[in-house]
């Protein structure tokens, strides 16, 4: 095996055990935001890089409503104090199966509506 | 381009595209945007290390132009192309270095790329950095994912040089 390619082998394997190591903290145990059940917990919809609507996770009403624009819709439930898109005509349904929001960092996407939906301050 | 190379072209872009089109009916595995299999890279891997960077350059793009087609997905269109160009370029590179025995390795390094375009599209489509959080899990399954069509590349190269 030529030393270039070892070389290159060695970069590849610390990338892709970075890469799982961050995944980890992202997305692991611990990754959900640290509030208890009388504070405020936020969490806000962006759409085109503009913050639509803020919500608070702990004083909303069980409800089922939609955010819609020329491009289509994305029907958003909150249930127990936690949010998800139930529904949507985008073609992958990615944000559907992301299912409810989880972790502080990662936020539900929906690429072909350009929607996020992620806790905030 | 001679009459041969065109016809081995077109019968390797609708191989591709037969696999692009069987892999959209595997489910996701899991729900991230841009995580999938990528099978229909299998060709491209191959491609790389057989033809000229303009002629694979020609494949892919009618590839990724047919597979909006087929895939009726236009908004993905976007992603898909910039993935794949930052994939082959990065390729055509490194077949120079890498020789054709570790074509795996090259394979993986495209994926990667891959996911490197889209993830850049998706931030200047969503104007936030805020899906850069998915960068890391996209790195990860395009390891895997690259690793696996590498070795299927390689077994095909193989048969061909007998």
């Amino acid at each position: 095996m030529p030393d270039r390619v070892k070389i290159i082998i060695v970069v590849v394997a610390v990338i892709f055990i970075g890469a799982a190591a961050a995944t980890f903290v992202l997305f692991g145990p611990g990754s959900e935001p640290d509030k208890g059940k009388d504070e405020p917990l936020y969490v806000e919809i962006v759409r085109d890089g503009r913050v639509i609507e803020k919500l608070d996770l702990n004083s909303e009403k069980d409800r089922t409503f939609r955010i819609e624009d020329e491009r289509g819709w994305n029907e958003v439930t909150i249930k127990d104090g936690r949010i998800s898109i139930t529904d949507a005509d985008c073609p992958d349904h990615t944000c559907v199966k992301t299912g409810e929001l989880r972790s502080e960092y990662v936020p539900i996407v929906c690429l072909p509506h350009k929607l996020m939906i992620r806790f905030a301050e | 381009m001679k009459t041969r190379r065109l016809a081995e072209l077109s019968m390797l872009t609708a191989a591709a595209l037969i696999i692009f089109i069987v892999e959209l009916r595997f489910p996701d595995i899991i729900p991230v945007p841009g995580v999938k299999l990528g099978l229909a890279n299998i060709i491209t891997v191959y491609a790389v290390y057989r033809f000229s960077g303009r002629e694979v350059f020609l494949m892919v793009l009618t590839r990724v132009i047919m597979g909006a087609i087929f895939s009726t997905n236009f908004s993905a269109l976007i992603y898909s192309f910039a993935g794949a160009m930052c994939c082959l370029g990065g390729m055509l590179l490194l077949r120079k270095i890498i020789p054709v025995k570790y074509i795996w390795l090259c394979s993986i390094i495209g994926a990667m790329l891959h996911n490197t375009g889209q993830m850049a599209v998706a931030v200047i489509a969503l104007r936030s950095f805020a899906v850069t959080v998915y960068y890391p899990v996209l790195i990860v399954a395009g390891c895997i994912a690259g690793a696996f069509t590498g070795i299927c590349a390689q077994l095909i190269l193989k048969r061909d040089i007998k």
